[in-house]
């Protein structure tokens, strides 16, 4: 390969390339659902080719070819080359990108046993008895039970000498059972909604999360679900699961705390932010029980790696500390607009997509609560799990979530069980109604394949830790 | 990139390489480049070269699929054993019909060399030309202006061989002023030579200008003109959960058990048909079958969802055309939607409301029940409060929570002029409606 990358680099300099840099980028995944009984799909797919990024003329321009030889690499280069001379006719400011030590070595993820040495049978045997499971309760007309495994080997280099080679395998699955009845559809998830639990970890992660054992529960409160009521519109307490958390600091701290979007850059597709350049050290973003960080260290999170896609070293920092806005997700190029070197978070979706700035493991700390404490301590309110649907505005602040199932709280007791209950709020107002997180005990990374940036479409794969919350005085019950 | 007549050759070729009993290939090739700008200038710019070979192997009533971009012959070699590795072990499904057999597909020229020629500098060029009338009046432009050619070629063992190419050319616009304000417009065609771009900039910038230091308004229900790219995103979404066979035989569709009832407006008639002389995409879909138009909801009435190969014959219905890639959990789904137009200029829709929202697009919509296709999502880019007939002061933007069938059901005027909406794959072709309901449920700051 480094003669590929080499090639490719010489390529982009000879044509004028102030700065360039390569990947190649070799991922195979396999996907098997089940669906009601049926084998619904069984996949294998191989992915494989390079991409060149390169500066002319204080300018970006990329390109890329699923032919890897030296050949087609130097072609792609020079590709790259003549794009950014033309994105040179209509520049901004030259491009300057924070200095970083050049990278040189190998990473690998963790994992125990490669999930593409196990057999189909094993595989497809896991699901069918989770599947089997589910529909025995009579009201479920409908499961769905998935495996993905994903490996991924990519080498990076750049002409300022970085070289980097580095392989991740993750491992995911999920059940859901739909009960449906007179026109309606009630869905329950585990280990989450939307694909499942991922991690960046072999079959064994896939054994531990026992999808059999979880389904007569899953079943079970699909049917409960059906004749549960919706909640009742007004202002609760609100308790929120893990997994709901975790989705919740993705779109409302992840997104909105991305430099890139902050400049303004996502602004035609995905947006742009509240934040500002400005805010950086001195808005309150929530109570002083908000404390995010951005971490791509974490062993076995779907956001960790060795170097990001710009061969800066993974790291841990801050986004919010005790409330307060001290940092933001960065790039080489983006850093520098709040005086600081990139965090490394600059990711890319496979060989043909350019890196951007993308979460890594963004979490929210642990508190100290135990969970039943939690509950005993809450009058009145409503504890919901597993999201249903997102949204949220441009800017990340007007959003509204609806999940899975919930139960009203009574007295400090778990109640009647209430149906897709839904928020909605204004970020910073949100956060700042927070004043309780659950500790450690209560707190795990979630593995989200599915975050969606850029144009062309790119999806990452990130990662939030999160504990089971408390907010104050939400709005639930949107619209029904 | 492959031409066509390449893509067909080589799912042929990768048919007779497969040990199954029956056998299907999709060829996708596809040279597509998009220039991204921010800030009114250029930041992203990129290109890309790639052909994906999936093959469907079938043994008895078992499946597998498998794809890879390597094609090389080992690795079609390979791709093709994996498939039938994984249908050798794959459990039968006694509903499986079999691969579908061939049937007569039109294949009309949808290329266009101007679009092929859309090279980085014409690019360049064309987003300056986005950007200017932004820049004139002080506003910042972000936006794209792409490029893409794809071939498509479906063969089969059963004697399915089918190729096609087109082309598509995209650019969108959102102008931003320092006073909140926002505009957005955007264009989509095979023909890169009908970008207008600084018509297009303008409508953008027009729209920004106008919409700076929006206002409050109360939650509640309010008519409300939706522009056409506000209308393409509910479409979206009825095709996502609403229009297909599959869904509407697990009862998760609002067609479930009410084919042949009114469940929207008379003034709502919606088809697909890639078949119309200015759709976009492809005439068949991934297994190779004609897409036929079919009235999905007619004057109101709900008509019949799409199927393909597996659903036909599972339901005892005719085969539509309206397969999705091996392995499909989806079922099958419309791709080229169209809204029949109506005889009222976007002006005449909102001179008939005397208190009521104009949207110009939405945001991050999303669903929170499938059957009642009740969703909610966010304005953006140009929301105004409509007052005694004429458009008012601009709004911040709101939170809708809101029945999509409801909402088309108190349908009271339909736009004359239509839109492609979406990319040269999927396009929507619809126009501004004026509904008679619609449940705001909340505003941003």
């Amino acid at each position: 390969m480094d003669e590929t990358t080499a090639t490719a680099l010489q390529a982009a300099l000879d044509a004028g390339a102030s700065y360039a840099d390569v990947r190649v980028v070799d991922t195979s995944t396999e996907n098997i659902s089940v669906a009601t009984g049926v084998l619904e799909g069984v996949e294998h797919s191989d992915s494989f080719g390079l991409g060149v990024r390169a500066i002319a003329q204080g300018a970006w321009g990329f390109a890329s070819t699923a032919e890897v030889t030296p050949a087609s690499a130097a072609d792609a280069a020079r590709q790259a080359v003549a794009i950014a001379r033309a994105s040179a006719l209509v520049a901004g400011s030259p491009l300057t990108l924070s200095p970083v030590e050049p990278a040189h070595g190998t990473w690998t993820s963790p994992f125990e046993i490669d999930p593409f040495a196990v057999s189909l049978e094993e595989k497809l045997s896991l699901l069918i008895s989770a599947d089997e499971t589910m529909r025995a309760e009579a009201a479920v007309k409908l499961t769905k039970s998935h495996l993905g495994f994903r490996r991924q080997h990519w080498w990076f280099a750049s002409t300022e000498g970085a070289r980097t080679e580095q392989t991740a395998v993750e491992s995911g699955a999920g059940i859901v059972a739909y009960a449906i009845a007179d026109g309606e559809v009630v869905s329950r998830s585990y280990p989450n909604s939307h694909g499942g639990g991922w991690q960046q970890a072999g079959w064994e992660y896939v054994l531990g999360l026992d999808l059999a054992g979880h389904a007569p529960r899953v079943a079970e409160q699909a049917a409960a679900l059906l004749a549960a009521p919706y909640v009742e519109p007004g202002t609760r307490d609100l308790i929120i699961d893990g997994g709901q958390v975790a989705l919740q600091v993705h779109e409302s701290i992840g997104h909105p705390t991305e430099l890139d979007r902050v400049l303004g850059e996502e602004a035609a597709f995905a947006g742009t932010s509240f934040v500002t350049l400005e805010d950086v050290g001195t808005l309150r973003y929530g109570s002083e029980h908000v404390t995010v960080t951005s971490d791509a260290t974490i062993s076995g999170s779907l956001g960790s790696f060795g170097w990001d896609d710009e061969g800066v070293p993974a790291q841990r920092d801050y986004i919010v500390r005790e409330g307060t806005l001290v940092g933001l997700q960065s790039s080489r190029e983006s850093a520098p607009t709040i005086g600081r070197t990139s965090n490394g978070c600059m990711r890319a979706d496979g060989w043909n997509r350019i890196p951007l700035v993308r979460m890594t493991t963004v979490s929210l700390e642990p508190g100290t609560w135990d969970f039943d404490e939690l509950v005993a301590d809450t009058e009145g309110g409503l504890y919901v799990e597993t999201n249903n649907s997102w949204s949220i505005d441009d800017k990340r602040l007007n959003f509204q979530f609806a999940t899975e199932i919930g139960w009203e709280i009574e007295n400090g007791k778990l109640g009647r069980m209430v149906r897709q209950p839904n928020y909605t709020g204004i970020t910073p107002k949100f956060w700042a109604s927070c004043d309780a997180v659950c500790s450690p005990a209560h707190w795990r990374v979630w593995g989200l394949a599915n975050c969606g940036k850029g144009e062309p479409m790119q999806v990452a794969r990130v990662a939030h830790g999160a504990a089971p919350a408390r907010f104050r005085n939400v709005q639930v019950g949107v619209g029904r | 990139m492959l031409t066509p007549a390449e893509a067909r050759e080589l799912a042929r070729r990768v048919v007779a390489l497969t040990s199954a009993d029956q056998a299907e290939v999709l060829v996708a090739s596809e040279t597509s480049a998009l220039t991204r700008f921010a800030n009114n200038h250029i930041h992203q710019n990129v290109a890309e070269h790639d052909t994906i070979v999936n093959v469907r192997a079938v043994l008895g009533k078992r499946v597998g699929v498998a794809s890879t971009n390597r094609l090389d012959e080992a690795s079609l070699k390979a791709a093709a054993d994996a498939a039938v590795d994984a249908a050798r072990v794959a459990p039968e499904d006694p509903d499986f019909p079999g691969l579908p057999e061939s049937a007569p597909v039109e294949t009309p020229d949808r290329t266009r060399e101007s679009t092929r020629t859309f090279d980085a500098e014409s690019r360049a060029h064309a987003v300056a030309s986005i950007i200017e009338p932004s820049a004139q009046l002080g506003l910042l432009a972000a936006g794209k202006v792409r490029a893409a050619e794809h071939s498509v070629a479906v063969a089969n063992s059963l004697g399915v061989d089918v190729a096609m190419a087109l082309t598509g050319a995209q650019a969108t616009v959102l102008s931003m002023g320092a006073d909140a304000g926002s505009g957005w417009a955007s264009f989509l065609d095979s023909d890169a030579a009908n970008l207008a771009p600084t018509a297009l900039g303008r409508e953008a910038a027009d729209l920004a200008a106008r919409s700076a230091n929006p206002g409050s308004l109360d939650p509640g229900t309010y008519p409300v003109v939706l522009g056409p790219e506000a209308v393409s995103d509910i479409v979206d979404f009825l095709a996502y959960v609403g229009f297909s066979a599959k869904a509407t035989a697990e009862g998760r569709s609002f067609m479930s058990g009410h084919e042949g009832q009114a469940m929207m407006s008379e003034l709502i008639s919606i088809a697909d048909d890639a078949l119309a002389p200015n759709s976009l995409g492809t005439t068949f879909d991934y297994e190779g079958q004609p897409r036929r138009r079919v009235q999905l909801i007619d004057r109101g009435v709900v008509g019949q969802p799409v199927t393909d190969s597996y659903w036909a014959a599972r339901l005892g219905r005719p085969n539509t055309g309206h397969a999705l890639p091996a392995p499909n959990s989806f079922g099958p789904m419309p791709l080229n939607c169209e809204i029949a137009a109506g005889n009222a200029t976007v002006d005449e829709l909102i001179s008939s409301v005397k208190r009521g929202v104009y949207v110009t697009r939405f945001h991050y919509v999303n669903v929170e029940d499938p059957v009642s296709v009740m969703l909610t999502g966010m304005t953006r880019d140009g929301t105004f409060a409509i007052e005694d007939g004429k458009l008012g002061r601009p709004l911040k933007n709101l939170r809708f929570t809101q029945s999509a069938i409801q909402a088309l059901a108190s349908c009271k005027g339909v736009g004359r002029e239509r839109r492609f909406i979406g990319a040269e794959e999927n396009a929507s072709l619809v126009p501004a409606l004026l509904l008679g309901t619609f449940a705001f449920t909340g505003q941003t700051e």
